[in-house]
């Protein structure tokens, strides 16, 4: 399959709109009141320009292209303190904002190809995707040990390579290997059931997404894995009747939406497939009337915006022929994809939920500090940083902390853990499913 | 590291310079004894975080740090500056590098000192209206603040990252510099570290440690760390006044054919002291962002623009401001002037009049079209002679294919104000670059020709500027900075003395 995937050197000319004005290192709303934060984990911990947004990495970026800066283990490892988490993109204004996770990426994508990185406990992650098609190490049979409980209910979970079914839910390595967010898929499996929905998964057979390998830069395993994916999506819709594909991971839904785009064929392979996220699934749902809430849920919670379901999710319009601005420029962006409110109205739709907003929210959320590749390669900065934004849940007076993201809920909760805060994170389908009755009629 | 030259498309990118080199040894040394005052993680010599360093968005050519060094307290700052006093070694006080003059810039290497995570709001009294505040409190930050309590500062249309005290040390201009002057105005006390390492205040708190309401009536020590850019003395804290945010907000906009015509429209309104920004803006700078190249301005579109912000406690104050903006518009139109009441361009009124702003400060507005670089000649200008020199700096500009974004606001009164010309370019192409300084010094000469002072000058103006000095002044600046800097190592390079 042919890749539209940018090197570094293709992003020279955008990365000099940059000014170095530094807007990108505040989330900023002017209100009023206004509101003032910061908004780049990397920054946070480690403080240095450089490290700090998007002004930083690309300095560093010039300095690669100039070769002012050659490779050597700090710069590698000051490429890869950043969690792409895009908070500073949602900063800028200029004609680079849509460029900025991709120029991120593109060095890190040298660094691959140059032979030089990722960093050595990144490192594994490349190599278990080769052995076992997922970043856990875990062997294929692992994967369906979050099915178990479905099983000892005498309810077990279709195999869509087996048997048809319209919708693939795609459960992603996290859930299925991480052994804390296993509850993620089961809730979901378990909201799928209550509502009768004729649903399928792969099984054994499911392999990554890939979106772990391209945030490190590994464009070779990430397109493995995708083209597979996209070839057994393609089949399993032409032989299955697979039209929609919903999956509850905020990682794998960014490479489903963002990142396989840019093969060429894709629309070819996806003619005919849906995908979409758990919330916005359920969502449509509820407005149709399918989804009832008949339980109350006293809880006091607030909402963490993933990444990746959330400001990823944009879409830059960019004046590509010159008649709108001039050729190259970005003219605005269209956030409806991104997830900031499904969710919240779900939580506002499920009795007895009081949800407190936190300073930091949608497009400013504050990242968790989980992506990027950091929970891997530097898992201690990630869990203190995971602390911070559970502090500032904690601000709003809510006792628990609720998203839509596998990644978050196991970073957040070992942020929790590690400032030795009471609060939880919790799927959202997770409490979903404690409001869905047995049988939904 | 050399200075080379990469050839790039037709285009030549200019590389980072590096200072007089470092023995390792010494370096290793230094850096060793910076870790054990700030912390192993908090000051470092990798080489690509000294190149993050080591530019700007101006024109001046960008020149590596040796060392950069995070510091967050007072006594470490003050240590620090005992080593570079004793090694000679230069030092460059850093917030955010967003002045737009290379201020930041290490012309002779040395030491970065990062401010930012010295951001604390140490103090702010609602009802004595003052505030104190760290350097590293940003303006985004302290708008924060100070909304709880319905209370504002001189925003400027600069980014919401930057640094509120390295604005109004270096006399930096907000959005209410008609009613109070100078952001350098309403700094009411100062801690300040000497170069030598001793710590020393000035204002109010130099007396009484929890007071710091005012720099008068003691002599006004405060001045010799305002406007000298970081070259006296690094500023710990800084109280600064604060204001009410009266309920209703009435922003007068009108337009005329000519600057002659804006300037009369000006100097009438600006007589009755009822704006806090009386600001007029040519038609270039009108536009976002600046068109980049030159553009013609379209026959029929007025070549200035004028917005003049009025905030009321009651409608029937901002009634009585009303009459007087009527009054006076009647009687310039009755002095047969183009002024006409007109719609100001929407996005480039939101930018200027919402503040703090990302419009502006993510220089959307300037640098979008350009891309990369922006300089200025800005200046404080008598205000009767904006209008022959803007007549001049069109003529400059042009010239030089650049548009002439040209800003006109008054300060306090009539006397003076800003005269500057916002001055996008392609930073990637060091030819461009070279061209827009060629066209921003030209400017700045003939402003300075006609009585005018740059502000935030880089060395370029300096220079300038000190040609043209009385020998006293230049005699008078160099004894104080003598004596406060034995050993010439605060931001050395920038007076151009
Ligand atoms: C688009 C744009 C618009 C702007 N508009 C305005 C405007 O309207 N008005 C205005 O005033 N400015 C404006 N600026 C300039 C600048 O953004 C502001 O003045 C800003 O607040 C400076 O803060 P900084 O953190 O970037 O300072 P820096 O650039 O980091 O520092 C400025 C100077 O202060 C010195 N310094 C820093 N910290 C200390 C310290 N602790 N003690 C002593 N010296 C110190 C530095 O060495 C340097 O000389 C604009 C900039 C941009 C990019």
């Amino acid at each position: 399959m042919k890749w539209n995937i940018p090197n570094l050197k293709e992003l020279e000319d955008i990365l000099w709109r940059c000014t170095a004005c530094g807007t990108c290192k505040e989330a900023y709303e002017y209100g009023p009141p206004s509101v003032s934060s910061p908004i780049c984990p990397a920054g946070e911990e480690f403080g240095f320009e450089g490290f700090l947004s998007s002004r930083g990495k690309i300095a560093f970026a010039r300095g690669i292209l100039s070769g002012d800066l050659g490779w050597n283990e700090a710069l590698i490892d000051a490429i890869y303190k950043c969690n792409v988490c895009g908070g500073c993109q949602s900063q800028c204004e200029l004609d680079h904002k849509p460029f900025i996770p991709e120029i991120i990426e593109a060095m890190r994508r040298k660094i691959v190809a140059d032979g030089v990185g990722p960093m050595p406990k990144q490192k594994v992650i490349a190599q278990s995707l080769n052995s076992y098609d997922n970043p856990y190490q875990g062997p294929r049979r692992v994967r369906l040990d979050w099915t178990r409980p479905f099983k000892k209910q005498g309810k077990p979970i279709k195999n869509i390579l087996e048997e048809p079914a319209p919708i693939l839910y795609y459960v992603g390595c996290t859930g299925g290997y991480n052994v804390p967010v296993r509850v993620v898929p089961q809730a979901t499996a378990s909201i799928f059931n209550k509502l009768g929905l004729d649903f399928g998964i792969l099984g054994e057979s499911e392999i990554c997404c890939g979106s772990t390998a391209m945030r490190l830069g590994d464009v070779g395993a990430f397109q493995r894995v995708a083209e597979s994916n996209l070839e057994l999506f393609r089949k399993l819709h032409d032989e299955k009747g697979l039209k929609t594909i919903v999956t509850s991971c905020a990682g794998c839904y960014r490479a489903f939406m963002k990142d396989y785009p840019m093969a060429e064929e894709y629309d070819r392979m996806m003619e005919g497939i849906r995908v979409i996220h758990t919330s916005q699934f359920l969502y449509d749902l509820y407005m149709s009337g399918q989804l009832k809430f008949t339980e109350s849920l006293p809880w006091k919670v607030t909402y963490h915006d993933p990444c990746h379901a959330g400001r990823h999710l944009t879409k830059f319009i960019i004046d590509k022929d010159g008649t709108q601005l001039w050729a190259g420029a970005y003219v605005k962006l269209d956030d409806k994809d991104c997830l900031y409110d499904i969710p919240r109205q779900l939580l506002k739709a499920i009795p007895g939920i009081d949800l407190r907003e936190m300073r930091r929210i949608k497009a400013n959320s504050y990242c968790c500090g989980g992506g990027g590749g950091v929970m891997t390669g530097y898992n201690d900065w990630a869990a203190r940083n995971a602390g911070i934004r559970i502090q500032e849940g904690m601000e709003t007076g809510a006792d628990q902390m609720v998203s839509i993201c596998p990644f978050c809920h196991y970073n957040l909760n070992q942020g929790s853990q590690g400032i030795g805060s009471k609060m939880k994170l919790y799927d959202l389908t997770e409490l979903i499913d404690k409001v869905l009755p047995e049988k939904v009629s | 590291m050399k200075a080379k030259k990469i050839e790039k498309k037709g285009k030549t990118v200019k590389a980072v310079k590096a200072a007089k080199a470092v023995k390792a040894d010494k370096k290793e040394r230094i850096l060793k004894e910076l870790k054990s005052i700030v912390g192993e993680k908090n000051a470092t010599t990798d080489q690509h975080i000294l190149y993050a360093y080591s530019y700007d968005m101006s024109f001046v050519t960008p020149k590596l740090p040796d060392y950069v060094v995070i510091v967050h307290t007072v006594e470490e700052v003050q240590k620090i500056l005992k080593v570079a006093n004793k090694e000679k070694i230069p030092v460059v006080p850093y917030t955010s590098g967003t002045n737009i003059g290379g201020l930041c810039i290490p012309e002779r290497g040395g030491m970065i000192l990062d401010f930012k995570k010295m951001n604390k709001i140490v103090k702010l009294d609602p009802e004595a209206l003052y505030a104190v505040i760290e350097p590293g409190v940003s303006h985004g930050q302290l708008a924060d603040a100070l909304y709880k309590y319905n209370l504002r500062f001189g925003w400027p249309v600069g980014p919401p990252s930057a640094s509120v005290a390295s604005c109004a040390i270096c006399h930096g201009i907000g959005h209410m510099n008609a009613r109070y002057g100078l952001n350098s105005q309403e700094i009411t006390s100062m801690e300040v570290v000497l170069p030598t390492g001793e710590l020393v205040r000035v204002g109010s708190c130099a007396i009484n440690p929890d007071a710091w309401h005012s720099c008068l009536p003691m002599p006004q020590m405060d001045g010799l760390f305002k406007g000298w850019l970081g070259s006296t003395g690094i500023v710990t804290k800084l109280g600064i006044a604060v204001h009410h945010i009266p309920p209703i907000l009435k922003i007068f906009t009108v337009s005329c054919d000519n600057v002659d015509d804006m300037y009369s429209y000006m100097l009438n309104l600006s007589n009755y002291e009822i704006c806090d920004d009386l600001t007029a803006v040519s038609w270039w700078l009108s536009q976002v962002p600046i068109p980049y190249p030159y553009k013609p301005k379209p026959d029929d579109a007025p070549e200035w623009f004028s917005y003049a912000t009025t905030f009321s406690f009651t409608e029937k104050e901002k009634e009585a401001r009303t009459e007087v903006w009527e009054k006076v518009v009647d009687e310039e139109k009755k002095k047969g002037t183009s002024i006409q009441v007109t719609h100001y361009p929407e996005e480039a009124l939101k930018a200027r009049t919402q503040l703090p702003s990302q419009i502006v400060g993510s220089t959307k507005n300037y640098c979008k079209m350009a891309g990369g670089g922006i300089s200025w000649p800005g200046t404080f200008t008598p205000a009767n002679r904006w209008a022959p020199i803007y007549k001049e700096w069109r003529k400059i500009m042009i010239g030089h294919n650049l548009s002439p974004a040209v800003r006109m606001s008054m300060y306090r009164g009539v006397h003076y104000g800003m005269l500057r010309a916002m001055t996008p370019f392609n930073k990637q192409s060091a030819k461009e670059t070279e061209n827009a300084r060629q066209a921003i010094v030209e400017c700045l000469k003939v402003d300075l020709d006609n009585g005018g002072m740059p502000y935030k000058p880089p060395v370029d103006f300096s220079t300038e500027i000190n040609k043209r000095a009385h020998p006293g002044y230049l005699m008078l600046m160099r004894r104080l900075k003598k004596f406060l800097d034995p050993n010439d190592i605060m931001n050395p390079g920038k007076l151009g003395i």
